[in-house]
């Protein structure tokens, strides 16, 4: 195949040779290195297959040989450009084509994002617009590192960006903080650096926590719902409940506020820090879902409409119309943007709209699915609750079914941090002046 | 008489030519060399009955859509068959396609 093109590029001829010794005319050619294919003998002759380069080298070989060479066919990219070189328009278009060609390679025309979980590609593509970087913009114009800062910049919990021009494709590769998908309650420390996040966003540790006194970063831990503690760990801060204690939602369980005595016991005033704990409490949690029994399922009546579409640059010509009195329809678009190549994109797309009618009927759940059903979301709903470090101690959670639904509920009874911050209360210490009657001054 | 004497002298020269083509050959055989590159013997590739590939010949004598003629170092090949054609013709190998009946090896000396 490729050997057929180059043949094509560079042009070859076929011709016929006759003559008393043809054969030696033949041995010629291949000790001067001309190549020859394509042999065979026809009556006393013989036709074969030369390139343009082979065939400049035979006339002596001819004369030489007393054969006569006879030209049949001609083939290739040359001799095209040589039968139709009368028609202009046809190369003003070929030459209208290559510029066009390459004034559209100079341009980016598509962003494609990889490894984004959080972030979707639209919401990323709308700040890259606002940072200059869109589809349709010159390549040269496109600064790779700069996109890379400010999506750092921008995201703080993408840790790792990098931007790439792979023909007309700008290609972001994107490395997620796959931390920041946990709890929100839950703090960084996963690898056990102990750092904690202030309100305005910067990690600092306990150590330097502990030297800031000052009353804008006093925090206490409260419990965020009714339980009996099982664990608890204090870093900064005063505990004020122990293991095995019964805690109601807003009970304070480290107390951000430090006495501060003097030796006779005295209070004499107070230091403030940001508490920092671990707490675990068993917990109870109340759950509830239900079904109900029948439900509408669609049946598509096979009646629909299309109407397919073109879009350039944004614009869009449709044909046709997508009306047509259903009561129950799917509208779906089903959209290709041409390329050539595998990463060239072009601006231009087609794709089709179709619509198709469907009628509801009711049907009923058997009395196994609906089970399955519930089983299955209830095994769901656990299943998020260990994702977020929840650890499930058993539950109570009965299937009743009605007349017309089923219902699932019961007591889930979890082991789980209850702690929740909240400001500590700021006391304020009257000091007394100190009785100058008493005097030592003897 | 004379052409009994040039019958003598070239049998006698066949001869002397014989003993050193063998010797040569076991020597290449005991030093275990290949022998297209020492001999100069032409390599034929054949594939079904549809293909054959000459390789180390120094030209072709013959050629029709049923017989093709090649002369190698040691002597001729003669390849017969219906609608011989040559695929590609260089120096170093060509490729003869068609329906293959007989590949002979006829004793050049004797016929020339």
């Amino acid at each position: 195949m490729i050997r057929s093109l180059l043949r094509y590029l560079k042009g070859y001829v076929k011709i016929r040779v006759e003559g008393y010794s043809a054969e030696r005319f033949l041995n010629m050619c291949s000790f001067h290195q001309i190549y020859i294919w394509g042999l065979c003998p026809v009556e006393n002759t013989y036709e074969m297959y030369l390139d343009i380069p082979g065939l400049k080298k035979i006339r002596p070989i001819a004369r030489k040989t007393h054969t006569r060479i006879h030209i049949l066919e001609r083939h290739g990219f040359s001799f095209f450009l040589l039968r139709y070189r009368k028609r202009k328009l046809f190369f003003a278009g070929l030459f209208f084509c290559i510029v066009l060609l390459k004034t559209y390679s100079l341009f980016i025309w598509d962003i494609h994002f990889e490894g984004n979980r959080k972030w979707p590609d639209e919401t990323l593509l709308e700040f890259l617009d606002t940072q200059g970087v869109a589809p349709s913009m010159l390549k040269s114009n496109v600064d790779c590192p700069g996109i890379v800062k400010a999506i750092r910049g921008e995201y703080n919990d993408i840790v790792w960006v990098s931007a790439s021009i792979d023909g007309s494709l700008l290609e972001i590769r994107i490395k997620e903080n796959e931390d920041t998908f946990q709890d929100s309650c839950a703090q960084p420390d996963d690898d056990h650096s102990d750092t904690v996040q202030d309100e305005s966003g910067q990690n600092h540790s306990p150590l330097q926590d502990s030297e800031v006194s000052g009353q804008n970063n006093a925090v206490d831990l409260v419990a965020a719902d009714d339980g009996i503690i099982t664990d608890i760990v204090t870093r900064t801060g005063v505990p004020q409940v122990h293991k095995g204690d019964e805690v109601k939602a807003g009970d304070i369980l480290v107390l951000g506020r430090v006495d501060i005595l003097n030796d006779s016991g005295e209070v004499i005033g107070y230091e403030y820090r940001h508490s920092d704990a671990d707490i675990y409490a068993d917990t109870e949690m109340e759950y509830a879902d239900s079904i109900s029994l029948t439900y509408d399922e669609k049946v598509y009546t096979g009646k629909s409409r299309h109407q397919p579409y073109v879009r350039v640059f944004g614009w869009t010509v449709s044909f046709g119309t997508l009306k047509a009195g259903f009561e129950y329809s799917d509208t779906s678009t089903d959209e290709s943007r041409l390329k050539l190549g595998e990463n060239f994109y072009l601006p231009f797309s087609l794709g089709m709209r179709s619509r198709r009618e469907y009628t509801l009927e009711e049907r009923t759940y058997t009395r196994e699915i609906i089970q399955q059903e519930l089983s299955a979301r209830f095994a769901l709903f656990c299943g998020e609750l260990e994702e977020k470090g929840v650890q499930i101690r058993g539950n109570s959670v009965k299937i009743h079914i009605g007349s017309d639904s089923a219902t699932a509920s019961g007591t889930l009874y979890l082991n789980q941090r209850i702690t929740r911050e909240a400001d500590t209360e700021i006391l304020m210490i009257e000091r007394k002046e100190p009785d100058e009657s008493v005097g030592t001054d003897n | 008489m004379k052409c009994r004497t040039y019958t003598c002298y070239k049998r006698r020269m066949c001869g002397i030519f014989m003993e050193r083509e063998q010797l040569r050959e076991k020597l290449v055989s005991a030093a275990s060399m290949p022998k297209d590159v020492v001999l100069g013997a032409a390599v034929i590739t054949v594939l079904g009955r549809s293909e054959v590939c000459i390789e180390n010949y120094r030209g072709i004598i013959e050629y029709t859509d049923t017989l093709v003629r090649v002369q190698a170092k040691d002597g001729q090949i003669r390849l017969t068959g219906k609608r011989l054609e040559i695929q590609y013709y260089t120096n170093d190998e060509m490729k003869i396609t068609g329906v293959i009946h007989g590949i002979d090896f006829p004793d050049g000396r004797g016929q020339d």
